[in-house]
């Protein structure tokens, strides 16, 4: 087996009595779109910053191509980043601003000139090379900033919620754009976000963060499918969870009673079941269907709260008896929606493999 | 399209009211400034141009003779290098009091202050024990065996530049950290991450973008120490005069108006120079305007 072309292993960060990063171990390959994902606070900047060199992790190490990073400052690391806040230089052009990472290599000046021309081309901003930074809008600087760290080609680019302060018009917009650079450059990218539409347009695979460790990595249908932890079913996709116990296990599938009526019987479960334990039981609102009478292996009594046409689809809130929190998405012109009002008494049903079950 | 241009003269015309309001209120401190300023300044420029008799020669002879221009030179080298090291010191001050955790900053910050609000005389006297033959730095250096007879430190332009250089520390100091503080840390991340050095980030990111604070600490510095009298006076010899001292002379010892008000006018006309020059250089809003 080869060697992995990136290799995060077991790092863990330490704010005096903060922890900041528990235990992290993750492998990317050479050119993969890897996108860091999780609330804030749960580790995935401070993971990227170790990785620039900007943090020294409390334990553990960070291998490029078999060897270690840590013992190479941040400024000779040659990875190329992008933040979160505008740090183009003020004082300096757009030109300069990209010139800057091969000036300070004291790289030849027909060099750096092609090279700014290149990465300039490559963020679609030719016309911008004299133009100061103040002068732009803030989507144009974050260009700028990607075209300043891919200039001396470096074989990892890290960015660090680049999007965030931008409105959702203008980041979907240059989404695409780094889509597109990352295929015409095959550049290795680790990306850090909150927003899991990010997460899930730009990436290869997706690590989700949570409270210092790595829940589960990968591809964005692989967590939607089927999440590790109830966790990454709630951060990913919208999803419902009905509360109950476990009645019997059979393997990897449990019986799950969720009402005093009612038994969803061969649930896949995560975690390990035990008879007697709470479980809760996962539902995506576009698996589950409503009817006015029991239909399907698995149906609970709900009575419709609230009822919202979205054009492609019908939102559909539903309460259980034990007042839980149940939604349904029926598809545009499903006979479920027809004639369908508050208060009004229904079956939500589902089939048995659609629902999912993370035990305490 | 009339609607708008009549909202933009409403606007325009509600601010001039609004100017003119507020110059009402700025009216005593514009009395005060005319009867006190303006009006002795006029009189003095009038005197070196008056007396003795009516014409130039006043500065003609401030200009043509050696011994003047020698004072002149003095004033000139030895702001210019106070300037220089005021700066040179204050910088890593100014770049700790921006940086450090706020506790530790307030407390220095004080300190500093604490020394500027420090009466002027005792804080010169205080030079003049240190600095003298017998004074601690001359016994620390010759105890420790780097010198063997003491350093003139003091009765000279030595002891006026190292005496006004710790004097206008804090005029440089205040006006850098505030630069330096609306600098993004973050800026200076990425400059490390692009490849810099520590040293290049200094010198091609940190010092630049830090240019107009220091810029207007050390034309504070300048033009202070131009016309500073009291610390050269007391540390100063009596053979190498400062302009400031000069001016003193021609008006209390000589009584000679005229020569003192050519001197000072030319003072004058030199800081609003320099003044200019800065603006030019480092006016409000300069930076990010490209081209």
């Amino acid at each position: 087996m080869t060697t992995p072309f990136l290799q995060i292993q077991n790092i863990r960060k330490v704010y005096g009595d903060v922890v900041a990063v528990t235990d992290v171990t993750l492998d990317v390959a050479k050119g993969e779109f890897m996108t860091f994902l999780g609330p804030s606070g749960s580790g995935k900047s401070t993971t990227l910053y170790v990785l620039a060199g900007l943090q020294e992790p409390t334990a553990g190490d960070i291998l490029l191509q078999g060897s270690t990073l840590l013992d190479t400052p941040s400024h000779k690391r040659n990875i190329g980043m992008v933040f979160q806040r505008y740090t183009l230089f003020p004082h300096l052009s757009v030109g300069e601003n990209i010139a800057f990472p091969l000036r300070v290599r004291r790289r030849p000046k027909n060099e750096i000139d092609a090279a700014v021309r290149r990465v300039l081309k490559l963020v679609r901003l030719e016309s911008f090379e004299d133009r100061m930074p103040a002068k732009m809008s803030g989507g144009q600087q974050q260009r700028v900033a990607l075209a300043r760290a891919l200039a001396y080609d470096p074989p990892v680019l890290l960015m660090d919620e680049p999007l965030s302060a931008l409105d959702k018009k203008l980041r979907e917009e240059i989404q695409y754009e780094i889509r597109r650079i990352h295929q015409e450059t095959g550049v290795t990218i680790l990306y850090v976000t909150h927003d899991q539409e990010e997460a899930l347009r730009l990436s290869d695979r997706i690590a989700v963060f949570s409270k210092g460790v790595i829940d589960q990595v990968g591809t964005g249908s692989e967590l939607y499918a089927d999440p590790a932890t109830r966790f990454v079913a709630e951060f990913i996709g919208d999803s419902d969870f009905l509360e109950g116990k476990v009645e019997a296990v059979n393997g990897k599938h449990a019986d799950i009673r969720v009402g005093d009526d009612l038994v969803i019987p061969a649930v896949p479960t995560h975690g390990a079941p035990t008879p007697g334990r709470g479980a809760a039981v996962m539902l995506r609102p576009e698996r589950v269907s409503l009817s006015q009478t029991p239909n399907a292996a698995s149906s609970l009594p709900v009575t419709v709260v609230d009822i919202t046409f979205l054009g492609n689809n019908t939102h559909v809130l539903t309460e259980t008896k034990a007042r839980e929190r149940l939604s349904v998405r029926l598809p545009f012109g499903h006979a479920a929606a027809n004639g369908l009002r508050p208060g009004q008494s229904v079956w939500a049903s589902w089939e048995p493999s659609d629902a999912q079950a993370f035990c305490a | 399209m009339t609607l708008a241009a009549n909202a933009s003269e409403t606007r325009l015309e509600a601010r001039r009211t609004r100017a003119a309001s507020g110059l009402v209120y700025a009216l005593p401190a514009l009395i005060l400034v005319f009867v006190f300023f303006v009006v002795p300044v006029v009189a003095l420029l009038m005197r070196s141009v008056l007396e003795p008799t009516p014409g130039l020669g006043n500065y003609a002879e401030l200009l043509g003779s050696s011994t003047y221009i020698r004072i002149f030179y003095n004033t000139f080298v030895v702001s210019a290098v106070v300037t220089v090291l005021s700066v040179t010191i204050g910088f890593p001050v100014a770049w700790m009091l921006a940086i450090m955790p706020a506790r530790w900053s307030t407390l220095l910050f004080a300190v500093i202050l604490l020394s500027m609000w420090t009466n002027l005389l005792t804080r010169t006297y205080a030079w003049m024990v240190l600095l003298q033959r017998t004074g601690v730095i001359n016994k620390v250096l010759m105890g420790i065996g780097l010198i063997d007879q003491p350093l003139a430190l003091v009765n000279n332009l030595t002891g006026v530049t190292i005496g006004m250089t710790y004097i206008m520390l804090p005029f440089v100091i205040l006006p850098l950290r505030g630069v330096i503080k609306t600098i993004d840390p973050a800026v200076l991340q990425a400059a490390s991450v692009c490849g810099a050095t520590r040293w290049q980030c200094l010198t091609r990111v940190l010092i630049p973008l830090a240019l107009p604070g220091a810029a207007a600490g050390a034309l504070m510095v300048f033009v202070m120490s131009l016309g500073y009298f009291v610390t050269p006076a007391l540390l100063g010899g009596t053979s190498n005069m400062m302009l400031a001292e000069m001016i003193a002379q021609f008006v209390q010892s000589l009584v000679n108006w005229g020569m003192g008000g050519a001197a000072a006018f030319v003072l004058l006309v030199v800081t609003l120079a320099i003044y200019a020059v800065q603006l030019r250089l480092f006016g409000a809003g300069r930076l990010g305007q490209g081209g």
